[in-house]
């Protein structure tokens, strides 16, 4: 089996809402080259979970993201969805199942037309998808846009740059909540707000995922955000899966060598790890020309010839965490 | 593909478009050449017999074939208003366009970047402000008005200058007497492109003298004009190139008014006449020449970027 | 890849409008006069003009070639027909010509443009490949060959300058719609299930149209002179026009030019007016928010905070503020701080709480116009806010080095990255070109960078992020300050790169007993590499101590609101944040009092009123009327 292996995935649980297996995303850079964004990453997401995906810039965890909204498009691979297959589906059919997954992006501001009110931002997934407008539809925008703590009766009418950042964080969740999604993908969705911001937006989120039931996949580069919103996380590098495990599980005893240096370079942490410098050196490798076996290791302290020759298969090393390492 | 490669299969396909689409339309236009070359007292045998001369007869697409082949061998046609071959009119009413666009441009881009460089330094202030209406002016003045607005004053009024440039000597036999005759036909061309250049540059300085590495040669000591020439200048200056080298395509748009204004012997107003006389290979020659200029233009600003922008010399912009 | 910059801190950082209406005197007069122009043009037949056409000469009315006056406004033609008139009548075809052409060409252009920029790709090639063509295709000759075949008519020049027009439309809009379509809603409007065609009809249509119609105006202006030019080669209307006046006035310049420059000046003052008012609608474009606030009076207290005698930096009540369009923003309100020798010296706050503009304000290199500073910034006994430019000049250069926050745009990015070495020592010191290229090789391997002998030759945007950086840091090092002032030096870089340059930067502060100022908005930076931090909310240092001491035992309230707000690694997943509710303070009009008595948890009324005095307990420093648990000692 190619790709980093499907040992983490819960094959036989009812609880799976959505599984993606050994999805490949590629983009052309010109010249007949491509960059491996995405190079074989399988993931499962139990029924109101929150999975934390984490990695520095040029991982592909947005383009995963993204590709399983279907906003990139996949070489290969399988998405299901409560047991369909998105992968297959094209045009009005996989737009029927994409309702029930919503995105958050990154930019707040960017992510709303600026000339648009917000009652017609909130109001236009409905509006999508028709029959739903009216009274109903009023009474529905002004229910959500109260649950994400908009409330008030001016808030409908203004537009997007009347708003700070966390406010307009606020109101593009209440644009996906008002399709009542089951899985919502959020993308770096505080990383660009103050800290004290983050945090109103981090709260909102847990609050509404026990309203509205939501399963969730949390992006970000946040280490110690990731930690705080997250049941399951998953690290990863340069397109690769690196390790999966649950949440205090990998924060406690990280097994993965790049796992362990992410954490050690947090600055001002009191984790039990050594230098991020004896972990860790070198800058990332173009994702044009990867490395052959683990692409890990040419900045790898642990690296053998092993590493080079074959690529490691994620296997479970304590219940419930996963490495892809020949040396973990 | 190679750029010297790319530039050639533009340059053909632009050419053919525009040369097909020229050649259909002209000759869908009424008038009859033969009955041009013929004169009024021709005989109606005498016009149909100078109309198989030319190949008049013969289909439409036969007709382009032969023109294109002509072209091929170098072989542009022959006016049919005085015999001479259209290469010889073009070629001798060249140098006059080229040097005045040459000038045009000088004066353009002499006026536009010290006011530009001035202006985006105190932005809003005096000097913006007085550059920024003028800009104004210039740009909602077409340029056959302010012909006539520098023909009343310089020529009329003041009698500085003279209003024609018939007797035009070549630029190297007599430089005097041929600037004073191109110094208006010049400013005519020049002073919309003042107007571009000046927004442009001003907008783009102002820009990049915000920018964290114009911030930071300031945090490190460096004089106002070290910053601004040896660090602003440059990166500012694209889009002020790209602008030169599209008015460059234009100009000769701009050409045929200021060269039938001031009556300057040059291919607009070469072109005009032709046009006129129903002179269609003169034409067609002309509209060819056109189309190369415009493409070559094109090539030549894209190959200054890279030689000023090591971003592009490396494809990573 | 983290964007700290919330919208707050963005304020001013366009560029000032050039020549630009501000919907005043000269719009309105502006729209004014295109409402005369089209009047004229619609009721021409039913005011009481004389007839453009009555020869005056006949009728005895006007002379030949009388000159403007009482009898005639605008004087008489050569058969003494009334130029006023003639004018006049000579609007319609303009007016009717240039909204016919404009519209027309303007719909489809803008059509093209949405379709090209937002689906990129072959539709993109095809349509701007068509396009270049007719760039490049002389519009005379079509237009020529139109009027030969079937007249110059209305009905012929609309069609043919229309088709002309819309290569134009199409590239501005395509434009706009490249820049639009990068952003985040057209991708959200996607995930929601919207179709391709409902993103353009519905999210960039109605965003391109603004500017599209900016452009028509500016069009409209296009489309009237065309006229006149063609009308000016022969090619004109086969009716009156403005063109048509000109052009037969033109030869009559000598003998009567009012013919010729009454109508042109008709021409030039309509399309101005079109200019102007396009212009205008461009500014309605990007409607902001206007703040207009009170300017809040200094209360001239002098916060005595610690006057070490041993600083290297000595900031005395700095205050740092400029004009914006919603009022004078007030980005360093009396700050001071002192910096010693080898100190490494945190400054941590928010966006919009003014650490960089206190950065900023050391060196003097602002963003934006129109900055004044007031108060004292002594570095090694000089201030630099009262020093001569030269000595200003050689302080920055040798005593302070500077790195900033993008190591993507810090550098310049059109010269060599030895080239900018090699400049930064030879403008401070006395060193030849060839012992410089040697020195900047050498310092750039004192920064880790790999293979410096070939690294000096490169462009910036040949390194990677974290290896630019390492120029920067080359760079400020270069004539060996004694003073680093470091402006969120690894925001933009990954955790195990931040981790890479903070440890270099701590090293070489060591090695050269070097004071660094640290800017950042992340705490735990500050907690992890600097030995005092200073916090900052709404343009004051709210407290200021030992990084250790601070975070261990707070006393701000918000500082400790700040650190609670903060997710931490030995938390467990799903603790509730103590988030900070609210917005900080206007820095056009603070409120009166504590800057954080809105959204602090125990203000009274007292912190709502009164200024908190700075308090100094040893080595801390603090002002906050509540201090640590918040009761009152």
């Amino acid at each position: 089996m190619a790709g980093t292996g499907h040992a983490h995935l819960r094959l036989d649980d009812p609880n799976i809402l959505l599984r993606v297996r050994d999805l490949v995303v590629e983009f052309p850079a010109g010249k007949g080259q491509v960059v491996h964004a995405v190079s074989g990453v399988s993931i499962d997401l139990a029924r109101g979970e929150t999975l934390g995906v984490v990695g520095e810039s040029g991982c592909g965890k947005t383009t995963l993201g993204r590709a399983v909204m279907r906003l990139e498009d996949a070489q290969s691979g399988t998405i299901e969805f409560r047991d369909h297959d998105l992968f297959g589906l094209g045009g009005s059919e996989l737009a029927v199942k994409r309702r029930d997954m919503q995105m958050i992006f990154q930019d707040p501001v960017s992510s709303l037309n600026p000339r648009r009110r917000v009652r017609d931002l909130v109001r236009e997934g409905l509006e999508i998808w028709g029959n739903e407008s009216g009274p109903f539809s009023d009474a529905r925008v002004e229910a959500i846009l109260a649950a994400v703590g908009l409330a008030g009766e001016s808030v409908g009418e203004r537009r997007p740059h009347e708003f700070s950042g966390g406010q307009c964080q606020r109101i593009c969740i209440a644009r996906a909540l008002v399709m009542d999604p089951e899985v919502l993908i959020l993308d770096e969705p505080v990383s660009a707000l103050d800290v004290s911001v983050q945090a109103q937006i981090l709260n909102l989120l847990e609050d509404l995922k026990v309203e509205f039931g939501l399963t969730m996949v949390f992006v970000s580069h946040d280490l110690a955000v990731v930690r705080n919103v997250s049941d399951r996380v998953m690290v990863m590098y340069l397109g690769k899966v690196c390790e999966v495990a649950n949440t205090e599980r990998l924060f406690d005893a990280p097994a993965h060598p790049y796992s362990r240096a992410l954490l050690a370079s947090i600055p001002g942490h009191e984790l039990n790890l050594p230098d991020a410098s004896t972990l860790i050196s070198g800058e990332l490798p173009s994702p044009i020309e990867p490395p052959s076996g683990c692409r890990f290791r040419t900045r790898c302290p642990m690296a053998t010839e092993e590493c080079a020759e074959r690529e490691p298969e994620l296997r479970e090393v304590a219940v419930g965490q996963f490495v892809a390492c020949h040396h973990a | 593909m190679s750029a010297v490669a790319r530039l050639t299969v533009r340059l053909v396909v632009v050419a053919l478009a525009v040369s097909f689409a020229s050649f259909s339309l002209l000759s869908a236009a009424p008038g009859d050449p033969a009955a041009a070359k013929a004169g009024f007292s021709a005989t109606p045998e005498r016009v149909a017999e100078i109309r198989s001369e030319l190949g008049l007869d013969d289909p439409f697409l036969v007709r382009y074939g032969d023109w294109l082949a002509g072209v091929v061998q170098g072989n542009f046609g022959t006016s049919v208003l005085n015999q001479q071959p259209a290469s010889k009119l073009i070629g001798d009413a060249m140098p006059h366009t080229v040097e005045l666009m040459i000038l045009a441009q000088i004066i353009a881009l002499g006026v536009a970047i010290p006011a530009g460089v001035y202006s985006a330094q105190r932005p809003n202030g005096w000097f913006d402000r007085l550059a920024g209406a003028v800009s104004f002016g210039m740009l909602a003045t077409p340029p056959f008005v302010l012909g006539i607005y520098l023909a009343f004053v310089f020529a009329v009024r003041l009698d500085w200058l003279p209003a024609v440039a018939t007797d035009l000597p070549g630029l190297l036999e007599d430089p005097v007497e041929n600037l004073r005759q191109m110094i208006l036909p010049a400013l005519t061309l020049a002073s919309g492109m003042v107007a571009i250049y000046v927004r442009l540059l001003r907008t783009d300085l102002i820009e990049t003298l915000q920018q964290d590495f114009v911030l930071m040669a300031q945090s490190r000591g460096y004089s106002r004009r070290r910053v601004l020439w040896r660090h602003a200048f440059r990166p500012s200056a694209f889009s002020l190139l790209t602008a030169t080298g599209l008015t460059t395509a234009g100009l000769l748009g701009g050409a045929l008014i200021a060269e039938t204004l001031f009556a300057v012997p040059g291919v607009g107003r070469l072109a005009v006449t032709a046009i006129f006389t129903e002179d269609y290979d003169v034409v067609m020659g002309v509209v060819l020449l056109l189309s190369v200029a415009f493409v070559v233009t094109n090539f030549v600003v894209d190959a200054l970027y890279t030689v000023l922008d090591p971003r592009v010399r490396h494809g990573s912009r | 890849m983290a964007v700290v910059d919330a919208p707050t801190s963005r304020t001013g950082d366009r560029a000032p409008g050039f020549g630009r209406p501000s919907m005043g005197f000269i719009f309105w007069l502006s729209v004014t006069w295109i409402l005369l122009v089209v009047l004229a043009a619609a009721l021409a037949d039913v005011v009481p003009l004389r007839d453009p056409d009555a020869l005056g000469v006949r009728t005895g009315e006007i002379e030949r070639f009388e000159t403007p006056g009482k009898n005639a406004w605008f004087g008489g033609d050569g058969q003494g027909r009334d130029l006023f008139a003639q004018v006049i009548h000579g609007a319609r075809p303009a007016m009717v010509l240039s909204a016919a052409v404009t519209s027309i060409g303007g719909s489809l252009g803008v059509l093209v443009g949405v379709v090209a920029g937002y689906f990129r790709g072959r539709t993109d090639s095809v349509i701007m490949g068509v396009a270049e063509i007719m760039f490049a295709f002389p519009a005379i000759i079509l237009l020529f060959a139109v009027s030969a075949v079937w007249g110059m008519t209305m009905a012929i020049l609309i069609p043919a300058m229309a088709i002309l027009a819309v290569p134009g439309y199409a590239r501005i809009v395509r434009g706009v719609t490249i820049a639009l379509a990068e952003r985040d809603f057209v991708d959200a409007a996607r995930a929601m299930g919207a179709s391709r065609s409902r993103v353009v009809i519905k999210e960039l249509l109605p965003l391109v149209a603004l500017p599209a119609i900016a452009f028509g105006f500016l069009g409209f202006g296009l489309v009237i002179a065309t006229e006149g030019a063609l009308a000016f080669l022969g090619l004109g209307l086969e009716q009156r026009t403005w063109g048509s006046l000109i052009a037969g006035g033109q030869g009559l310049i000598r003998e009567a030019p009012h013919l010729a420059l009454i109508p042109a000046t008709a021409m030039f003052l309509t399309i101005m007016a079109f200019n102007y008012v396009g212009d205008g609608i461009r500014e309605l474009i990007d409607p902001r928010p206007i703040v207009v606030g009170r300017k809040r009076k200094a209360d001239g207290h002098d916060p005595a905070i610690s006057a070490a005698s041993d600083a290297l930096l000595s900031i005395r009540d700095l205050t740092t503020s400029f004009p914006t369009a919603g009022g004078t923003v007030t980005a360093v309100d009396g700050v001071s701080l002192d910096v010693r020798t080898g100190r490494s010296v945190g400054i941590v706050g928010e966006s919009g709480s003014g650490k960089t503009m206190l950065l900023r304000s050391i060196t003097g290199a602002f963003p934006v116009l129109g900055v004044q500073r007031t108060g004292r910034v002594v570095v090694d006994g000089t201030d630099l806010l009262t020093a001569s430019p030269a000595q200003r000049s050689t302080m920055l250069g040798t005593e302070i080095g500077i790195v900033s926050q993008n190591p993507l745009t810090a550098l310049n990015p059109v010269r060599t990255v030895g080239s900018q070495l090699i400049e930064v020592m030879r403008v401070h010191r006395e060193i030849s070109k060839a012992a410089a290229r040697a020195r900047a090789i050498e310092s750039l391997a004192q920064v880790g960078i790999p293979q410096p002998d070939q690294r000096v030759d490169m462009y910036p945007h040949q390194l990677s992020g974290g290896m630019r950086q390492r120029v920067t840091i080359a760079l400020a090092l270069a004539n060996e300050p004694r003073l680093l002032l470091a402006d969120e030096p690894t925001t933009a870089l990954d955790v195990t790169i931040q981790d890479q340059i903070l440890r270099l930067l701590s090293a070489l502060c060591e090695q050269r007993d070097m004071a660094l100022v640290l800017v950042t908005h992340d705490l735990q930076v500050v907690r992890g590499w600097t030995d005092d931090v200073a916090v900052m909310y709404g343009g004051q240092i709210v407290e200021a101590g030992p990084t250790a001491a601070v975070f261990d035992d707070p006393q701000h309230q918000y500082t400790q609101a700040l650190l609670a707000s903060t997710p931490r690694l030995d938390l467990r997943p799903h603790s509730r944040l103590a988030a900070i509710e609210g917005q900080p303070p206007s820095l056009v009009a603070p409120p009166p009092g504590c800057r954080f008595a809105a959204r602090c948890t125990i203000a009274d009324d007292r912190c709502r009123a009164e200024d908190p005095m700075p308090v100094q307990i040893r080595d801390r420093e603090f002002r906050c009327w509540y201090p640590g648990t918040g009761k009152v000692t």
